[in-house]
């Protein structure tokens, strides 16, 4: 058996891994610091371009080898496990939430509160964009206010964005443009944007945030040591104490020799599946029900968001293909009176080319050939399609789970984990109106705009999950702290997406990375100086 | 034998034959002299005349560059929200040299090569060969339904169709300045879209 000794013993290696392996190596210079992660690091940006142009050209993924065949989950909305993890493939959006999100029960009497202040998590905000380079532009929402500038302006409009800009403002709601975390122009060793409009495939330019630069950036002066191909199989608890002495693993190549890393400190940053399940297979005699879990909620209240989206039609003209991964948001619902009916959601409007894309056959189903074809799409170009969306603020339930699947196993014999989300009975109660609120929302834009609405759909999974290991005050309704520190083993803590209670309604991800940052430096204190 | 499994035996068998044997393998991307002629010949109605002959010759190069290119057994994107592996089906060029001759056969049964014949015939024939394949619409990508509709997507979905159609540059998923995009794009000028 291979041993490795060190301070602190980070399990996963996404972006709230690299964030607090950054914040960490900053705040304790001299602590040993070891990543495991289960999947390869693809780090060779230089073939980006190739990769895109593949993609492109022939649907190729775009990341070659980002998962593992044998590790994977019912459920789960991402089979991404490589160094990086899931936002590799991002798009950047990086939205806060509102401080409504974390005072659900007090002012609205609904699902629970975040055992934070508003005021910690803004802090933490901020420094979440700073290290993501996020550019934008402060809401005009009352509300919304900001203790520090973004560090970067915001990601000029496209014209098409600007024309949509005019006609979505008509509705009498406020639009900006979408806080993103890419590089305007080269910073931190990544490359500015030039709009190659592929963010949620691959970023050639780097600028797109993506955590492999920061892990580069912590191992070439070995401030961190980066295990890949790792897969930890279980944590172990000290005999007769309460903390964790060691994580078990597998290398990839090595499957049949075990691999232990000891750690005064031990940090599950393994996502919103992952986490979870890692704390259900590390049970034992001592803890039958898996680390962490003496409140029976470890793998409970699984979280995300709704969405539903529409198409309109509007009279202006715009021309699809100018930056179509940039959008605008509207914060109008982020906030919701109290003693009204309860929604809350974002607003989003994007350039789309729905219904103007080139066809084969005519209305009346006669084949389309050369210069005839090209007449029948330029006819159909007039004015534009608007893309819309809203991301629904709704509630899980307790039975909105994490569970282990016996009937599934990787190539160790572990049972492979099986997501099943279920909305709470006040959510469940009040869908038919939020349904309805946002359809007048979108018929609104549309009215005022004087253009219509085409075609409505909604999502039929949550988006950016989280849960599974949420905080709070009360160990016996929580499974950790606000900094992520579990109630049951001092020395553990779970990160990020999975120890939110609720999953907001917008994208999530600066937020589990805030939280994050607020973690390390609780971390941070219980490590030498 | 899984699909995957068979893919990967077959790359193994293939790294161990003769240097000979594997480049007829390795030419399965390849179309043969006679199915590109009947191929240009198709391209000429099926793409803009307005393109001009050396546009439209283009257009098939960059298709058969296409075929060339092609790989097969390559993971596919795995996708968000419901994610699944899947790898790209076998070559499409042996379908697309059978679907050509078809296509050749059908026209001298109607008097003569395609070109020859006139516009409503070879609309026949091109619609009973894309309604056999069951073609709905142009593929997005080309997807090895049948090479007429794969020819088809392949220009028309490009950057350069939205480009003529739009008759402005805008250049979709081409690499550029912001500040480009933030103007209307330009409109194009008596250079037929080249700049
Ligand atoms: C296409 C796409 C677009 C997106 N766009 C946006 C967006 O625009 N804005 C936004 O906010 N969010 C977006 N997201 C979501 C965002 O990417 C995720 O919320 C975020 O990356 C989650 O980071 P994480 O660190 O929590 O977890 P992950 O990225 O899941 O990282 C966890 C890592 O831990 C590893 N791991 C798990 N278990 C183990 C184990 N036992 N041992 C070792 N390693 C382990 C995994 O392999 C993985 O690499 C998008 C996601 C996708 C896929
Ligand atoms: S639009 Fe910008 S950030 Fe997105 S892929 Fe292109 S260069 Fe990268």
């Amino acid at each position: 058996m291979t041993v490795h000794e060190c301070d602190v013993c980070i399990v996963g290696g996404g972006i709230t891994s690299a964030m607090l392996a950054q914040k960490l190596a900053e705040l304790r210079p001299s602590a040993r610091i070891i990543v495991v992660e289960a999947g390869r690091s693809i780090f060779d940006r230089e073939n980006r371009g190739r990769y895109r142009l593949r993609t492109l050209e022939y649907g190729e993924h775009p990341w070659p080898g980002d998962y593992i065949e044998d590790q994977q989950a019912e459920g789960i909305i991402s089979m991404t496990m490589a160094v990086g993890g899931l936002a590799l493939h991002w798009g950047g959006a990086c939205n806060r939430f509102s401080r409504e999100d974390l005072r659900l029960k007090s002012l609205y009497g609904l699902a629970d509160d975040w055992p934070l202040e508003w005021a910690e998590l803004e802090r933490a905000y901020g420094e979440a964009e700073r290290r993501l380079n996020v550019c934008g532009e402060p809401s005009p929402y009352p509300g919304d206010e900001r203790s520090t500038p973004y560090p970067q302006p915001p990601m000029p409009l496209s014209y098409n964005l600007e024309v949509l800009k005019g006609w979505a403002g008509q509705s009498g709601y406020r639009f900006n443009p979408l806080p993103m975390a890419r590089n305007l122009k080269p910073a931190d060793g990544r490359g500015g944007c030039c709009v190659f409009d592929t963010c949620g495939d691959v970023c050639p330019s780097g600028a797109r945030y993506s955590p492999d630069f920061t892990f580069r950036q912590l191992m070439a002066p070995k401030r961190i040591a980066l295990h890949d191909r790792t897969l930890v199989r279980r944590l172990v608890v000290d005999d007769g104490k309460t903390t964790v002495a060691a994580a078990e693993a597998r290398h990839q190549d090595r499957p049949d020799e075990p691999v232990q890393y000891r750690a005064r400190h031990f940090v599950v940053a393994s996502g919103y599946c992952w986490s979870s399940h890692l704390l259900l297979l590390s049970s034992s005699p001592r803890f039958p029900n898996g680390l962490a879990n003496g409140s029976g909620l470890v793998g409970r209240y699984m979280n995300g968001h709704r969405f539903i989206s529409a198409t309109a039609e509007v009279a202006e003209q715009t021309y699809p293909g100018q930056n179509m991964t940039h959008s605008l948001i509207s914060r109008e619902y982020f906030r919701c009176a109290t003693g009204q009916p309860f929604v809350r959601h974002d607003l989003r409007v994007w350039e789309s080319s729905a219904g103007r894309t080139p066809r084969l056959r005519d209305d009346g189903g006669r084949l389309l050939v050369g210069d005839e074809l090209l007449e029948d799409w330029r006819s159909r170009t007039k004015g534009s399609a608007v893309r819309l969306r809203a991301y629904v603020d709704v509630h899980p339930s307790i039975d909105s789970r994490l569970t282990l699947d016996p009937a599934k196993k990787n190539r160790y014999g572990d049972p492979m984990p099986r997501i099943e989300h279920r909305l709470d009975a006040a959510t469940e109660g009040r869908m038919a109106a939020t349904r309805a609120h946002v359809a007048g929302v979108f018929g609104r834009m549309a009215k005022a705009g004087g253009g219509r609405i085409v075609s409505t759909g909604e999502g039929d999974y949550l988006d950016h999950p989280g849960g599974g290991c949420r905080m709070g005050t009360d160990p016996a309704t929580s499974v950790c702290d606000s900094h992520g520190r579990t109630h049951d083993h001092e020395n553990l803590f779970v990160v990020g997406a999975p120890t939110t209670p609720t999953g907001g309604c917008t994208n999530g991800t600066l937020t589990f990375v805030a939280l994050t940052l607020r973690s390390a430096e609780e971390i941070a204190r219980a490590l030498p100086t | 034998m899984e699909r995957r499994t068979a893919l990967r035996w077959m790359a193994s068998a293939a790294a161990a034959l003769p240097f000979t044997r594997l480049r007829v393998f390795a030419q399965r991307g390849e179309l043969p002299p006679d199915a590109v002629a009947t191929l240009r010949e198709v391209a000429a109605t099926v793409l803009p005349a307005s393109l001009g002959p050396a546009g439209v010759a283009e257009a098939v190069d960059r298709f058969l560059a296409w075929t060339r290119g092609y790989r097969e057994g390559m993971a596919l994107e795995h996708g968000y929200g419901h994610p699944c592996l899947r790898f790209t089906p076998a070559s499409p060029v042996p379908g697309y040299v059978a679907q050509l001759a078809a296509l050749d056969r059908a026209a001298r049964a109607k008097g003569g090569r395609f070109a020859t014949l006139d516009l409503d015939t070879r609309r026949a024939l091109l619609d009973a060969a894309l309604t056999a394949a069951g073609v709905g619409a142009l593929p997005r990508r080309p997807n090895g339904q049948h090479v007429v509709a794969d020819l088809m997507g392949h220009y028309f979905n490009s950057s350069q169709a939205a480009d003529v159609c739009y008759q402005a540059h805008i250049g979709r998923q081409t690499c550029r300045l912001i500040a480009v995009t933030t103007k209307r794009p330009a409109p194009f000028q008596a250079d037929g879209g080249r700049r």
